[in-house]
């Protein structure tokens, strides 16, 4: 990125500084990862004697805890719910904030400035209050205790931030495009879906990464919409399973921890570079 | 706009006269625009609206867990500015929120400069920094609720081992400081990554021409950085920063899971004291008051950055 | 054919508009059987919760419904009761505890019939657990089963410090000095958990203290015998506890104890019942005591667990007939056995199951009930008491103390919180 005349021994003078920075930053990211993973390979002897090294396995592998996690769980349930509740989800907010993005984005018409401070104004109110009177609406709508209570209000937290981010994308696309095909004889939803969608691509990455990270992670409204087992989400049920009383069963709470990330970071190994540049035009223009 | 249906009549498609009418008023300019919008305002109105509006109503009212309650202004206000404890919660959010926003800007503008080299193995390691953001709060906590135990931390063990400190090592989560230490390095680890993702888009867009002018007036790498990378990254970082003091402030999972508010209500934060006291002990009015607290300061921070950020 | 074909067409529509309605949560009315719902909390010991759901369906069978039984851990349920009660919608029946019979009492349905019913089958209630469900309107829960809060202990310690269980509050300070130098400390909680509060208050009374005084209203703690307590727990801290004993959860104690480093910690058995299941050797050398005792004779509080009914749950009458089935003495004690000895009954006639007994490391643990209180005595608990044990007060005012503040002003500083907690009283329990 930063070109110029150097010679070849400081530029790999440059890339060696460059690693040996980025490796407290690694370690610090992964290193609770790597703990959670030997954690749940460890068998429960080892994890709660005071003579153990924590940092890896001595006295062999078990899979006992895994075994835990999908024989006396309904983990797969669970993740089944979560990926369920995460698509639709992050599916419906993506259709209203491409919708609305677009709209607020390319459109002139009044209210438009305000929309912006009204997105952050919708996240000023936190979840640990909200979720009680957004469970009354649930209930009103009859869907509560399923996973649609779900997949209608996780929308609420996600359309805002990924309209905003849409907005700042829509807007980097050349009007000049758009206004040839209206002349061409397109309709403006011709011109919406044909034209400025698809240069839109990288922001619409962007907001499916979103929005399928916080809806997965989500926690609150997914604790106290959903009482069945079988509805639970991944993270509900794990921490609602395995913590009883005054007993943590750590090694298959770790288990369920390293499990449950995998689906989140799938998407991400193979969307990162979207993400990226996702983020670039959206957020930096916006 | 006449040119659809005149477009329409060109390639000889033939549209019945009502359609055509219906069809050109859609394509109308503000109607168009209005009817995109009209979902998100459905869901707005519908499923923000009311909850958000209750949520306000709750704190001004005498709402209790088992009972509704009538509007009593700003008594609950009042009420918790009276209490000790959560002048003591005010005081540990700012504090927190300050030095956990401070470490993540200065830390995310740094590792962004890093990932933004060219370095092989570029995806690997942006998605290995991606990890701690990505993983459910609510587990990756309790990793680090064991990681911090009194009895078998492998935060003192191995510190213990470096001989960095000396055993037992700290009380992690039973001291005051170094509790409040635990919660903003667990903050900070779940949030970098969002800072650092965020800035580095930001840092790629920067035409190289800027850097290059610079190269070429001599100005040196740290020169460089300051006087053309942050002028134009402050955009992004503004927005960044609004986005994490909202969130940080309201954090609940970290403090909940490692510390319930102790030791001694020294790392109670807003949400936290509001759950405490609005749920667990049924004061549904305080509760929305605590939470509620920061909604006009913030709502004027959200103002004027906003502001800022559409004049540059 | 056509006949087959508008038949399988009839069939594939039918089908198609089943699967939807269920999509969207609503079976179809002519399959519904109704349906009784309790949500309850994950029990310590799992094949408790199994033999719960057993009977459950064993209920349902006989009474041609289905029963669902939700369980989730026990720190979410506030959070759900105040979601349920909010939107009017929910479970049939709830696990109550502490206050929520007070909290709720305008939302519990009146249970005082079957109250009096099992009462009178089995030989009365202890009047802790029936102080602890029945508010001024009228009782609002049943009481369910309450926990033991004996002492657990490590034999092994204490006989290579050559030193008898500690008996009373006094002769836990002397022996835990010797056995911290030995490398063995004992632990009390003093930290924002359970355990830290239900200790206080066992130390607390059996030195004569209060925290409230009998009328509800006025706080207790401003008093000599505070003073008393609180110089005991310093003394405590400094020289038979460790410092990370401010960081515990509820957990920790019994980490602590299975880890080997500690001797005695003062909870109820999950930690022998977890050294079982895990088949791990120390189990062998834990026990159990009965609580201390102190100037003012023994006194406990082990926590009390209900059963309520929503008022505007449409299966009263079913919830309560579900209740006495769950009180029949057979499936009482194949509960009871179930949790290894865990689960209390809280009427005089089930208590005496051969199950503790038989056990010596079990056998001190029925008596409890006889020097048991509700949290709040002598005040009659309510709404108050749930606020001030929501809010840690007397856990923080001793973690206050023991970190270097005043004995007078950490003192002044739990009777203002109290003060405070009061003050908020809901009007309805007044």
């Amino acid at each position: 990125m930063i070109t110029g005349v150097r010679s070849r021994a400081a530029r790999r003078r440059s890339i060696a500084f460059g690693y040996a920075n980025l490796v407290p930053f690694v370690f610090f990211a992964l290193f609770p990862f790597y703990f959670m993973l030997v954690t749940s390979f460890k068998s429960n002897a080892e994890l709660y004697s005071l003579k153990s090294i924590p940092l890896w396995i001595q006295n062999g592998v078990i899979l006992d805890h895994y075994r835990y996690l999908f024989g006396r769980t309904e983990f797969l349930t669970w993740i089944k719910n979560s990926l369920i509740i995460s698509v639709a989800s992050t599916g419906i907010s993506l259709v209203i904030a491409v919708l609305a993005g677009y709209s607020l984005a390319r459109l002139r018409f009044r209210g438009v400035g305000s929309f912006g401070t009204a997105v952050f104004i919708t996240y000023l109110v936190p979840p640990t209050l909200l979720f009680l009177p957004l469970s009354q609406v649930v209930v009103w709508l009859g869907i509560a205790d399923t996973i649609w209570a779900l997949i209608v209000t996780y929308p609420t937290f996600l359309v805002p931030f990924s309209t905003w981010l849409l907005m700042g994308y829509f807007r980097t696309i050349p009007r000049e495009i758009e206004e040839c095909a209206l002349v061409d004889g397109a309709s403006r939803m011709q011109t919406l879906t044909r034209i400025a969608l698809p240069m839109a691509i990288p922001g619409i990455v962007c907001v499916i990464l979103f929005g399928f990270t916080l809806t997965w992670n989500e926690f609150i409204y997914a604790l106290t919409f959903v009482s069945q087992t079988a509805n639970k989400t991944a993270v509900v049920g794990v921490t609602a399973d395995l913590i009883r009383g005054d007993i943590y069963y750590w090694g298959s709470l770790m288990a369920g921890a390293v499990l449950a990330s995998v689906p989140v970071v799938a998407c991400y190994v193979f969307f990162l570079d979207y993400y990226v540049s996702g983020l670039t035009a959206g957020a930096v223009k916006g | 706009m006449a040119v659809g249906s005149r477009a329409l009549a060109a390639t000889g498609v033939q549209a019945p006269g009502r359609l055509a009418r219906v069809r050109e008023w859609w394509e109308q300019e503000h109607i168009f625009g209005y009817g995109l919008i009209l979902p998100a305002f459905v869901l707005i109105t519908c499923l923000v609206a009311y909850p958000f509006g209750m949520a306000i109503y709750f704190s001004l009212s005498d709402y209790w867990v088992g009972s509704p309650g009538s509007f009593v202004g700003l008594a609950n206000f009042r009420d918790i500015l009276g209490n000790e404890v959560f002048r003591q919660a005010v005081w540990n959010s700012f504090v927190f929120t300050a030095i956990a926003l401070t470490c993540k800007a200065v830390l995310g503008v740094w590792l962004a400069l890093l990932l933004a080299r060219n370095l092989r193995g570029k995806r690997l390691l942006r998605g290995a920094v991606l990890l701690p953001w990505v993983i459910p709060t609510a587990l990756s906590t309790l990793g680090w609720l064991w990681m911090f135990d009194s009895l078998y931390s492998v935060v003192n063990w191995t510190a213990i081992r470096l001989g960095l400190m000396t055993a037992p090592g700290p009380n992690w989560l039973g001291i005051s400081s170094y509790a409040m230490l635990a919660i903003i390095t667990v903050n900070v680890w779940r949030g970098l990554p969002f800072f650092a993702i965020t800035v580095l888009a930001g840092l790629v867009s920067i035409p190289r021409e800027f850097y290059e002018a610079a190269e070429v007036d001599g100005a040196s790498s740290f020169r460089r950085f300051w006087f053309v990378t942050l002028p134009l990254l402050k955009p992004v970082l503004a927005v960044v920063i609004l986005f994490s003091t909202i969130f940080t402030f309201n954090d609940f999972n970290i403090v909940y899971v490692l510390t319930r508010g102790g030791p001694m209500n020294t790392t109670h934060l807003f949400a936290t004291l509001a759950y405490q006291t609005g749920l667990a002990g049924g004061n549904l009015g305080q509760g929305a008051a605590i939470s509620l607290f920061m909604l006009p300061m913030l709502g004027m921070v959200v103002f004027f950055q906003l502001r800022y950020i559409r004049r540059e | 054919m056509s006949a087959r074909v508008s038949r399988r067409r009839f069939l594939h529509t039918s089908a198609v508009a089943g699967i939807s309605l269920t999509a969207l949560g609503r079976a179809p009315a002519y399959a519904q059987k109704r349906e009784l719902s309790f949500l309850s909390w994950n029990h310590f010991v799992p094949a408790s919760d199994d033999e719960l759901r057993k009977q459950a369906e064993a209920f349902g069978k006989a009474a041609g419904v289905t029963v669902r039984v939700d369980t989730i851990a026990h720190l979410q349920l506030d959070a759900k009761f105040a979601a349920e009660a909010q939107g009017q919608s929910g479970h049939d029946m709830i696990r109550t505890h502490g206050a929520v019979p007070f909290l709720f009492e305008n939302q519990l349905a009146e249970i005082g019939d079957v109250v009096d019913k099992l009462g009178k089958q089995y030989g009365g209630w202890y009047p802790f657990a029936a102080e602890s469900c029945q508010a001024k309107s009228g009782w609002r829960a049943v009481p369910w089963f309450w926990i033991s809060f004996p002492a657990t202990y490590n034999m092994a310690h204490f006989k290579k410090a050559g030193l008898e269980y500690p008996k009373t509050w006094a002769e836990l300070l002397h022996h835990g000095k010797t056995l911290k130098k030995q490398g063995n400390p004992v632990g009390i909680a003093i930290s924002h958990c359970g355990d830290a509060m239900t200790t206080y208050w066992s130390i607390a009374w059996c030195h004569g203290a209060k925290v409230l005084e009998a009328d509800g209203k006025t706080p207790g703690i401003n008093s000599e015998k505070t003073a008393q307590v609180i110089e005991y727990y310093k003394e405590l801290y400094k020289e038979a506890m460790d410092p990370e004993v401010l960081a515990w959860d509820d957990a920790s104690n019994n980490r602590g104890i299975l880890s080997g480093k500690y001797s005695w910690i003062h909870n109820p058995i999950s930690p022998y019942n977890a050294a079982l299941k895990e088949k791990m050797p120390i189990a062998d050398d834990i026990n159990h005591h009965p609580s201390p005792g102190g100037p003012a004779g023994i006194h406990s509080a082990p926590p009390l667990l209900g059963l309520g009914v929503w008022k505007f749950s449409k299966n009263v009458a079913l919830a309560k007939e579900f209740i006495e089935f769950l009180f029949r003495k057979e499936n009482y004690d194949a509960w009871i056995v179930a949790s290894n000895a865990f689960n209390h009954p809280p009427l005089r006639h089930l208590a005496d199951h051969p199950i503790w007994a038989r056990n010596p490391k079990f056998a001190m643990l029925p008596k409890e009930a006889e020097f048991a209180h509700p949290r709040g005595w002598p005040a009659k608990p309510n709404d108050a008491v749930g606020r001030i044990e929501a809010n840690y007060v007397m856990a923080d005012m001793v973690a206050k103390a023991v970190n270097g503040m005043p004995t007078k002003r950490a003192m002044e500083w739990g009777q203002d919180q109290v003060a405070l907690a009061v003050k908020g009283q809901l009007k309805a329990s007044g």
